[in-house]
């Protein structure tokens, strides 16, 4: 009888020294996450803003509002954002770094000036003013008066400046700015302008500047090693400076107490709970506890709008870049326009938006460009692309015409006897996309082409379509403030010849056209806006009649919002910006917007 | 003694083996870490920035080998590195967000449920044919053989956001900062874990009680109980020292398994419930191929297998007498 339970017991042992291990680990957590917030005093991380009605232990204050949401003890009011998936926060607000909390890009820093997709207009930011010289090789920024930085230190055009070289000189940051320090030659201050010399003129590289995240040169000149800074207690222009808490599953941000914008914002923070899925954060959106929300809801009307018509709305605009279907053009016969083209008739875009995508977009027309380019787009080019309208008997007598004859089995066969038979490749758990690839495989089989849904993992599948290793695979596009991006990523003779194998950022398909690369350096020469849509104009009808790559239906920048307790969100009405989180840095705009009801 | 000593041998090898499969593994996977990070941008970053990434997490082209002996060289100074997806966070940072939330969760769980699923099998097959004995063990298999996600998704959607007894997500309430001190603090942990518990409990139960009860079933049949019995000795004892001792014994080892595996074992769960722990992160770093997370994370998940393992075979020793040698 010495020992009933020996087993049991320690078992029992193994345990508690378990637990007295959790409890070490988890004191030793909250210490090192928050030591280095040196300006967030540490009475606020204590003070319980109340959330979340549904959890049986919140405290009575938290309890008593029916609220769930944003209204702290002291009466302060927090927008809840759902935005980035994680199941815990890793404090990193390095806006030179991509793994950076989203405000980082969208409300601690800002930029020049904004690129309003929703408008298409640009909005003066930290500068008020730009001008090309004459011949296109000097931009000058005249910098806003009055701006400080959060700590009080008055901002200037040496910042500006600091800031450029920085990113020219050390190759690991990256940022809007990036794509634009291959043409530039030098960025200097001068009292309230800065200007930026270019050693090869590219006017488009003016918006790719504008765009850059300025920091301030008495922080960042102290920094040993800018790549590796996780910039924890961020010093900036933006609307929302102060960390207010930081911890594993939530955390908020409080106002810039020296913002410029007078007035504003006109909330007192953002919060962001850790949503690890898309389904954990549409279940909060429709539980009412998100007040902003860029996810995609399936079925909205239904899951979403009907819990609560007051309070719920949605704002999908389609004015994202187009979903690409890819045709490898090194490989026969996707060499050969005309089969491209029948492809393109081979399936009905009608049909794939109302299936995968709940039609809250419609179909691409031929020039690939979404509504937010309407200014751009060349109506003859879009009159000429009568490939993109689903039309099986045409698309039949185009392959019969291109020598593709019918095998016994219906299958066509290439000249040289291999059928035709292709992977379209997909990246798996994307629905729409998977969805879209299933109602083309099946579609083509009408015009003698046995297509197969093949999914991959992302990785897989983004290091096979950017080697060019793929017959055929759907894909993404450029999304920028001028079409000349998206065109030159399906259509620069610079990308086309990398051989198959090696990686390619853009233009997975490979195709090449030295007529485009012609239009594209007249493009980037000129900085008259009359001149570069005539430039447009043109290059849309080659891509027109080359179909160099088939788009199906723009992407939808996706946004929901609860007006219960905030207001003037954007809408279909009132177009200002978007919602989506996915238009950095147009979410300043928004931030500063937003009003408390 | 020996036996110790040579099963401590054994696990230096295993540990060897385990961090080279750890390291080359990961790098088998097609793909390349800068590019996996466009999954989240989907045409937002230029190709220009996919090259500024690649400069900046230091992918190093050098051959594997040699990448290899630097990998032993730094982890034998403890060092795991910088995390490429959550760049530029050190790997242990990382993983120390989630470490705590993953341990108390998951070894709660797995304990609690050990535990209650041998005990009811002790009980079930002393009482043979009784209500326990006829009810639970194909009541607690059928729901242990529902795809786990499917009996968490169902909890979670009824119990926490239809009848709103249990809250939805986290580990405590967004309210509270972590204070280990606090009343409150502790209370709202408990309601929080209730419920994903409660699954990882019901989901792996059936199977501890099935294994205990059967061993347990043989084992009374043996003629050192009925040796027991004719010693008249009391039930209780019979019932624990003489048969539940010796049938314990394959599911201790069991144990150690499913204590090494709490790590990556709640992966489910803790994505169901937003629970924020290292489940996510795992899942997480083998997508976007952020080699030195996952060599930290399966570096973790190793040395826990293997030291629990090595715990089962201490316990081992001390339970079953035929060990020691």
């Amino acid at each position: 009888m010495k020992l009933r339970f020996p087993a049991l017991m320690l078992l029992v042992i193994i345990f508690t020294s378990m637990l007295a291990a959790c409890g070490d680990a988890s004191t030793l957590t909250p210490q090192a996450t928050q030591a280095p917030s040196t300006t967030a005093p540490a009475a606020t991380a204590t003070e319980a803003p109340a959330t979340g009605s549904t959890d049986p232990t919140a405290e009575p204050t938290a309890a008593a509002t029916t609220d769930t949401g944003s209204t702290s003890s002291d009466g302060k009011v927090f927008l809840t954002v759902s935005d980035q998936q994680q199941s815990t926060w890793v404090r990193n607000f390095n806006p030179f770094a991509s793994d950076n909390r989203w405000p980082t890009a969208a409300g601690i820093y800002e930029p020049m000036f904004i690129y309003n997709i929703a408008t298409g207009k640009i909005e003066p930011w930290l500068a008020t003013e730009w001008a090309w010289n004459s011949d296109n090789t000097e931009l000058t920024f005249t910098i806003r008066d009055g701006v400080k930085w959060s700590d009080g230190e008055p901002f200037s055009s040496k910042d500006v400046a600091y800031t450029l070289n920085l990113m020219k000189e050390n190759e690991k940051l990256q940022g809007n700015g990036r794509a634009a320090m291959r043409f530039v030659d030098s960025v200097a201050a001068d009292g309230n302008k800065v200007v930026v010399k270019f050693s090869e003129v590219s006017t488009i590289a003016l918006y790719d500047i504008g765009h850059q995240m300025i920091v301030p040169e008495h922080i960042w000149s102290k920094i040993a090693d800018p790549v590796t800074f996780t910039n924890e207690t961020p010093i900036a222009t933006g609307p929302f400076t102060e960390i207010i808490r930081f911890q594993d599953q939530i955390w908020e941000l409080g106002k810039n107490p020296n913002y410029w914008q007078a007035g504003k914002p006109y909330i007192d923070g953002i919060r962001q709970p850790a949503y690890p899925s898309n389904d954990a954060a549409n279940l909060a959106t429709i539980n009412g506890e998100n007040d902003l929300a860029s996810n995609f809801i399936p079925d909205v009307e239904n899951t979403y709008v009907a819990k609560d018509p007051e309070n719920n709305h949605y704002w999908f605009p389609p004015v994202n870049a187009p979903v690409m279907l890819l045709l490898n053009t090194t490989k026969a016969p996707f060499d050969d326009p005309n089969v491209r083209k029948a492809i393109s008739m081979g399936f009905d875009r009608q049909q794939i938006t109302e299936i995968a995508t709940y039609s809250y977009n419609g179909p691409s027309d031929a020039t690939g460009l979404p509504e937010s380019f309407a200014d751009w787009k060349n109506p003859e080019a879009v009159a000429a692309g009568d490939w993109v309208n689903f039309d099986v008997e045409k698309a039949n007598a185009m392959l019969d015409a291109a020598g593709l004859t019918r095998g016994a089995d219906g299958i066509r066969v290439l000249p040289d006897g291999t059928p035709m038979a292709y992977d379209i490749n997909v990246v798996s758990g994307w629905t729409d996309w998977v969805t879209t690839d299933q109602i083309i495989a099946e579609s083509l089989k009408e015009i003698g082409i046995n297509a197969t849904t093949r999914t991959y993992d992302f990785s897989a599948w983004f290091d096979k379509v950017q080697k060019g290793e793929f017959d055929m695979s759907i894909g993404w596009s450029n999304n920028a403030p001028t079409p000349l991006q998206f065109y030159r990523g399906l259509m620069s003779g610079e990308t086309a010849d990398t051989p198959i194998g090696e990686a390619n950022g853009d233009n997975w398909h490979r195709y090449g056209n030295p007529k485009v690369d012609e239009l594209y350096s007249q493009f980037v020469k000129t900085s008259d806006p009359a001149e570069q849509k005539k430039i447009m104009n043109e290059i849309q009808m080659i891509f027109v009649q080359e179909a160099p790559a088939i788009p199906i239906m723009p992407n939808i920048y996706w946004g929901e919002y609860n007006t219960k307790r905030f207001t003037n969100f954007p809408n279909e009405e009132n177009p200002y910006v978007l919602l989506s989180s996915f238009a950095q840095p147009d979410r300043l705009i928004l931030l500063t917007n937003i009003k408390p009801k | 003694m020996r036996f110790l000593l040579r099963r401590l041998g054994f696990y230096a090898v295993a540990a060897w083996v385990s961090l080279t499969v750890n390291f080359y593994l990961p790098r088998l996977m097609p793909g390349d870490p800068a590019s996996a990070i466009f999954a989240r941008f989907q045409g937002r970053l230029r190709p220009e920035e996919i090259d500024s990434l690649r400069k900046a997490y230091g992918l190093s082209d050098a051959p594997l080998l040699e990448q290899y002996f630097t990998y032993l060289r730094s982890l034998s100074r403890g060092e795991f590195g910088i995390s490429i997806n959550f760049f530029p966070a050190q790997v242990t940072d990382v993983i120390s967000t989630g470490f705590t939330w993953t341990l108390l969760l998951a070894g709660l769980a797995t304990v609690i449920s050990f535990f209650l699923g041998n005990v009811l099998g002790i009980i079930g097959a002393w009482r043979r044919n009784g209500i326990l004995d006829s009810v639970a063990p194909p009541l607690l298999t059928f729901i242990g053989a529902f795809p786990y996600f499917f009996l968490a998704m169902i909890a979670l959607y009824f119990l926490a956001f239809q009848a709103g007894w249990f809250p939805l997500r986290h580990a405590y309430s967004d309210a509270l900062s972590v204070d280990w001190g606090s009343l409150t603090f502790i209370k709202s942990v408990i309601s929080h874990m209730l419920l994903p518990a409660t699954c990882i409990v019901l989901a792996s139960i059936g199977g501890w009680m099935l294994g205990m009860r059967n061993t347990m079933v043989g084992i009374l049949s043996e003629d050192y109980i009925t040796m027991a019995q004719a010693k008249g000795l009391s039930q209780q004892r019979i019932m624990f020292s003489y048969a539940a001792r010796n049938a314990l014994l394959p599911n201790v080892t069991s144990f150690g398994m499913a204590l090494g595996f709490v790590l990556s074992g709640s992966l489910l769960t803790e994505i169901i419930f937003a629970y924020p722990g290292l489940g996510y992160l795992l899942l997480q770093a083998v997508r976007n191929l952020d080699y030195p997370l996952m060599q930290g994370l399966f570096l973790m998940i190793t040395f826990a297998v293997l030291g629990a393992n090595l715990l089962v075979d201490i316990l081992y020793v001390w339970l079953d007498p035929r060990t020691r040698r």
